[in-house]
Order: C-alpha cells, then structure tokens, then sequence
C-alpha cells in the first residue's frame, strides 16, 4: 500500500543517495586539499542533513554516523582536528557504511552493524586513536561497495507530463491513420512495420500515461484533519475510515476531484451524521462512522463515501424538488428513488435545514456534478432512511484515452464514451411499445425510453419531439442503453462499428457551443468522428420528449 | 484566513514532510525556498505571517539569512528548525529575533504547537 510513510520513504531514499554521491565528490576534494573549507562546509551540511532525515525516519543507526561524522567535520572545518592518518580512513569508513545503510533502506534490509564503526567515530571525534584493522582485507570490501548510484526518482513537473500525454495523443491518431494505409496497399514489409509502430506506440501511451499515476491516498491522507474540523464545528462524534490509498489514478482527475469529495465529505458530517444524543435515540452506537475508500472496477476507480447516518429522505427531498420548481408537482410522484436522489445534485438545490459554516454558504451537490461531467465520470447514490447513505464517484483511470462504442448514423459514425453505456440491445418490433408518444422497452423488469439518435441530433428549435407511432418501427432497432445520473436512455443507432480506444480533441470554434458534443476524434481511415456527451443528449431528451 | 507559512530547509524530505503537517492542520503554505537567496526572494514576494527557518543552508548560513530576514520582513515571525547539536547557533537566532526553535527530528504535535504558539503571541523561546 502507497501510504504517506511510503512516499516520505522514497523522498528520504531519493535524498540520501543524492548527498551520499555529493559526500563521495567532496571527500575527494578535501583528500586533494585537506583544508578545502566549501568542501567541508558541503560535507558537514550533507551529514547534518542526513542525520536529521534519517533520525525522522527512525533509521537511529544511520543518523548515530552521520551525526559524528558531522561533529568530525566541524572540528576538522574549525582546526581542532587535521584531515590526515588514520583520521581519513575512519571518515572513508564512515561514508562507506552510510552508503551500505542507504542502499540497505532501498532495498528494504536490516541496516548493517554498526558499533565498532561507532566507537571509532566516538574515538577520532574526542582526539583518540582508532582501533583499525589490517588495512588490505578492508580495503578490498570498500572498494567493492563504493559504486556510483544516482537516485532512483526525478521529480517532474505536471506541466511536462501534459504536454508528453498530448504529443503521444497526436502519435496514436497518425499511427491508427499508418495502420489503416498500410492495409489499403497491403504490402506486406509496410504491414509488418506498421505493426510494429502499434505495438510500440501503444507501451508508449500507456507508459506515459502510467507515469501520470499517483495514489489515491495524497488525496485521502488530507481528509482526518478536515472531518475532524467539521465534526468539531458541528459537535459531532465521527470515526473516519480510509482504504485503498494505494489504488492508482491520474493526477490530474485527482485534482479536478478534490473540491468535489470535500464537499461530500463536509455533507456526509454535517448533513448525514446525526448528533451523539439523536444517535442514542435511534439505537444507534454514540460514534457515527464514516468511511472513504478507493477501489478499482474495470478500467475505473471508483471513490465512495459512506456514512451511517440518517440516510436520505426521499419524500423530503420529492417535496423541496417541487418547491423550488425542479420538478412539476404532477410528475414527482412518478419518479423513484433513484431518480429524486439524483434531483440532489441538481443546481440551486440544498437540504440543509440551517446554513452552517461548514457546508452552507449556498453551494449545493451541483458541483460534484459538474466536477463529474468535465470528467466523464458518474455519480452512483445509495440510502436508506435511518441506517446511511454511500456516495459513489465513477473516475477514469485516465484522462488521455477513453473506451468508446463507436456506431453509425446516417452512414456517419459517431463515438460514445463506454463510461456512459450500460448495454446493446437487437430489439424486435414486438419488444417495443409506445408510452404517451415515446417508445418504451423492458429491461429487466425496469421501462427503458427509446429515442433514435438521429432525431436528438437533427432537432432544432423549441418544438417537442415528434411522437412515436408503432408502424414507424420497421425490423430489428439496434439499441444503444446510455447511463446518465441513474437514468437510463436507449438511443436507436443504424447499426454498431467496433469498440476503440479513441482519443478525445477539444471542438476548435464555432463547434465548441454545441453541447451535444464532446470533442472530436480522429479514425484510422482518418475521417473524422464527433464523440458525442451522454449527459446532453440525456438532457435534451427529457427537456424535449413528445 | 488561515495563516500563510514559508518552508526554509534544503532538504526535499524535510520540506515535504514540514508541508503535509502544516497544511493538514489548515495552514497555507506559501513557499518552499531550499537556501537563503530562495528564502530572501520568497519572504519578499509571498509576505507570509510565519517562517521556519533551518538552521544550516547551502549559500548562507541560516543566521545570516535570518538577519536579513529581520529586515526584509520585520511582522513575520521566524521559526529556527534545527537537529541537535547546533545550540550555539540556535541561541543566537533567538537573540537575534527568532521566535522559537524547533528540534529534528520533530512530532506533529511539537510543530504545530510551537508554530501556533509563535503565530499567536509571539511568545518568548520554546523549545521541543
């Protein structure tokens, strides 16, 4: 598991290999100019250092030669000892066996013995003669260990890392466009090579991508602190749980995410928890239990946040929809539960009963939502009254390559990001019925609407859309189910390509304010292809529907 | 307003380490200088409320940094961080203006008391 203690692990690794060979060099300097005083300021820095990094990470051995050495240096740097005899054998001893501990942490290793290296140290640092060995055996083994080592890690700015992503975006569109070429003049040396130049773009895409990886938890480690300042502003008793720190995604999502889990958070402690004495009196244990954990689900990561609070009342919620003129009164009673929860994370809608400073300030849920959307993510909302409510954030692993289900319209395909697709369906004419203008179908045992693609994507202007009629079915109706916000949405294609991995380009202008839209992708043939955005064409169905 | 802190430390893991504890306890961290020039610059851009200030650094020595830090930025309170072994220095820092002083290695606990002590009245020396 990548914890905090991992990462402050690796920092301290990366560090001491980096002073260790800073150490080495400047050792040389002085061994040419015993009196070389930058050198042995460098020196007595790099070990006060090292002794104070290795004393945090608890490696006592290891701080305990590096801090005479650092003694050793500053009465060499104030001329109370001479750089000279048995003196610098004891420091290239010391160096020597700093460079054995570190390279003993990396390789996760019981630090190797000390004492007698110690005792010597304590020796030469209080003006006595060391107790040394026959010089040639231990000479040898020194040597032997004295390689050069340069740290394992670099440190990158993301900026860097965005622009290889968007470079190895712009190489896979040529390479598919390659691929294609290559198997329209089928010469066989051309195929092969393409083939090859798949193959490698494909480690490449994923290496890059692979580096833009973090854990979750530098994300999770951060909210202790923040339940605990709402819990103690809204005179709560929370226990907070985190899992799954180690589970990987990518840095970017991470960001865009973080306002979001905060704001389910602070809603979970002020809004979902109840207080010690309601708890009680529920016959719930005093403490309320919160839980947010990271886990994997396919190529998504899937965030959640549960509590065992009061849960979501759903007929609350139904009433306040009404009131603030979200939904009309005569179509509330028709939604279920799924649907109302969902209203909660509608613009402008907020539960609380008091604005308190926590979680008031009359921002709703709505920006989880939109957080989501930017992503390509999903909500999932599970509750019940009285026993809790578990939030569920659906995230791309990555932001650079997406699943898609590509399909035709009009002889012209079009993308759906998989994100959003439930399943396909081949519908006979007799598995479709017509509700009040829209055609309906049953999928396990829960109504489906079905709407053709095409009318979502030719309608203009404020007119509903025209009202299904049972003889317009004619044969098998390819079915899109597209997810959005717990509703479920089958949009009728002329028939499915293939799914791909496709690579989503912002519209350029004037095409950017068309919402149905998404972004653009390029196919291998090179024609262009519109990825199209599930939430709008879920939201222009509802708005429009006959 | 959460209070805005400069990190000065040359090393990477100390300054990490230094930010997750300050920013977890809710406050801004406004800068990570890694030696005295850094330090001078940053102090003057960023006008933070609260500067830790380690002891020994690459370029100047962390005195002389926090001299010149006295006047660059007189309302900021200055911090020392040192480990053991420097207490000639860390003495003079105090005479010279420094806040508190905080020992490597440190507890969560002992630096945000220490930093929040410093941050509130400017108290006389502390030690952990």
């Amino acid at each position: 598991m990548k914890t905090r203690d991992q990462e402050y692990r690796e920092l301290f690794m990366a560090e001491a290999l980096e002073y260790y060979d800073s150490m080495s060099r400047h050792l040389s300097e002085l061994e040419r100019n015993p009196n070389a005083g930058p050198a042995l300021n460098e020196l007595f820095r790099l070990m006060h250092n090292l002794k104070a990094n290795a004393r945090a990470m608890g490696f006592t051995d290891l701080g305990e030669v590096a801090h005479q050495l650092e003694t050793l240096f500053g009465l060499i740097r104030d001329k109370e000892r001479e750089f000279s005899g048995a003196l610098i054998r004891v420091v290239f001893a010391g160096v020597d066996a700093l460079g054995s501990m570190i390279r003993a942490v990396g390789a996760n290793q019981p630090l190797p013995d000390a004492t007698a290296l110690l005792h010597n140290l304590d020796l030469v640092v209080r003006g006595e003669a060391p107790i040394l060995e026959e010089e040639e055996a231990a000479e040898t083994e020194e040597e032997s260990n004295r390689k050069m080592e340069l740290s394992d890690l670099v440190y990158i700015q993301v900026k860097k890392l965005d622009n290889l992503l968007n470079l190895v975006g712009e190489l896979v569109i040529d390479r598919d466009r390659i691929m294609t070429l290559a198997q329209e003049l089928d010469n066989p040396a051309l195929l092969a090579t393409a083939q090859h130049l798949f193959r490698i773009s494909d480690d490449l895409q994923y290496s890059v991508m692979d580096a833009r990886l973090v854990g979750v938890g530098v994300l999770l480690n951060k909210f202790p602190r923040v339940v605990r300042d709402v819990a103690s502003a809204e005179d709560k008793e929370v226990k907070l749980t985190l899992s799954g720190q180690d589970v990987q995604i990518d840095r970017n999502i991470l960001q865009i995410i973080t306002d979001a889990l905060l704001h389910l958070v602070r809603n979970a402690v002020s809004h979902g928890l109840e207080t010690t004495e309601n708890r009680l009196k529920a016959g719930k244990p005093p403490i309320g239990e919160l839980t947010l954990s990271a886990m994997t689900e396919r190529d998504d990561v899937l965030l959640q946040v549960r509590d065992d609070g009061r849960g979501i009342d759903t007929e609350a919620v139904r009433r306040k929809a009404i009131e603030r003129g979200l939904i009309t009164a005569k179509a509330a009673p028709a939604l279920d539960e799924q649907a109302v929860w969902a209203l909660l994370f509608e613009p402008g809608f907020s539960m609380a009963q008091q604005v308190t400073d926590i979680s008031g300030r009359g921002v709703g849920l709505d920006v989880v939502k939109l957080a989501l959307d930017s992503l390509g993510g999903q909500l999932r909302v599970d509750s019940e009254l009285g026993v809790g409510t578990t939030f569920t954030l659906v995230l791309p692993t990555s932001i650079a390559v997406k699943g898609a289900l590509l399909v035709e319209v009009n002889e012209r395909p079009y993308a759906i990001p998989l994100m959003h697709t439930d399943t396909v369906l081949a519908l006979h004419p007799g598995q479709i019925s017509i509700v009040g203008g829209v055609m309906v179908t049953y999928l396990h045992e829960q109504s489906v609407p079905l709407v053709p693609l095409r009318q979502l994507l030719h309608d203009e202007g404020d007119e509903p859309l025209p009202s299904a009629h049972k003889s317009d079915i004619e044969g098998t109706q390819h079915v899109l189910v597209v997810n959005y916000n717990s509703r479920r949405l089958g949009l009728i294609v002329d028939r499915f390509i293939r799914q791909q991995n496709i690579v989503i380009k912002p519209l350029s202008k004037p095409l950017d304010t068309i919402d149905l839209f998404g972004g653009v992708t390029l196919l291998g043939s090179g024609q262009v292809c519109l990825v199209l955005d599930v939430p709008a064409l879920s939201r222009l169905f509802l708005t429009k529907r006959p | 307003m959460n209070k805005r802190i400069l990190i000065v430390d040359d090393s990477f893991y100390m300054r990490t380490m230094l930010k997750n504890m300050l920013t977890d306890a809710g406050y801004e961290v406004v800068g990570e200088a890694a030696n005295g020039a850094q330090a001078l610059e940053m102090a003057a851009s960023t006008e933070p409320d609260l500067i830790t200030l380690d002891v020994i650094l690459p370029d100047n020595t962390g005195l002389d940094v926090l001299k010149s830090l006295r006047q660059i930025q007189p309302s900021a309170k200055v911090v020392m961080c040192s480990a053991v072994g420097q207490e000639v220095i860390v003495t003079e820092a105090i005479e010279n203006g420094a806040m508190a002083y905080i020992v490597k290695p440190f507890s969560e606990e002992k630096v945000l008391e220490i930093v929040g002590a410093a941050l509130q009245n400017g108290a006389s020396e502390q030690t952990a």
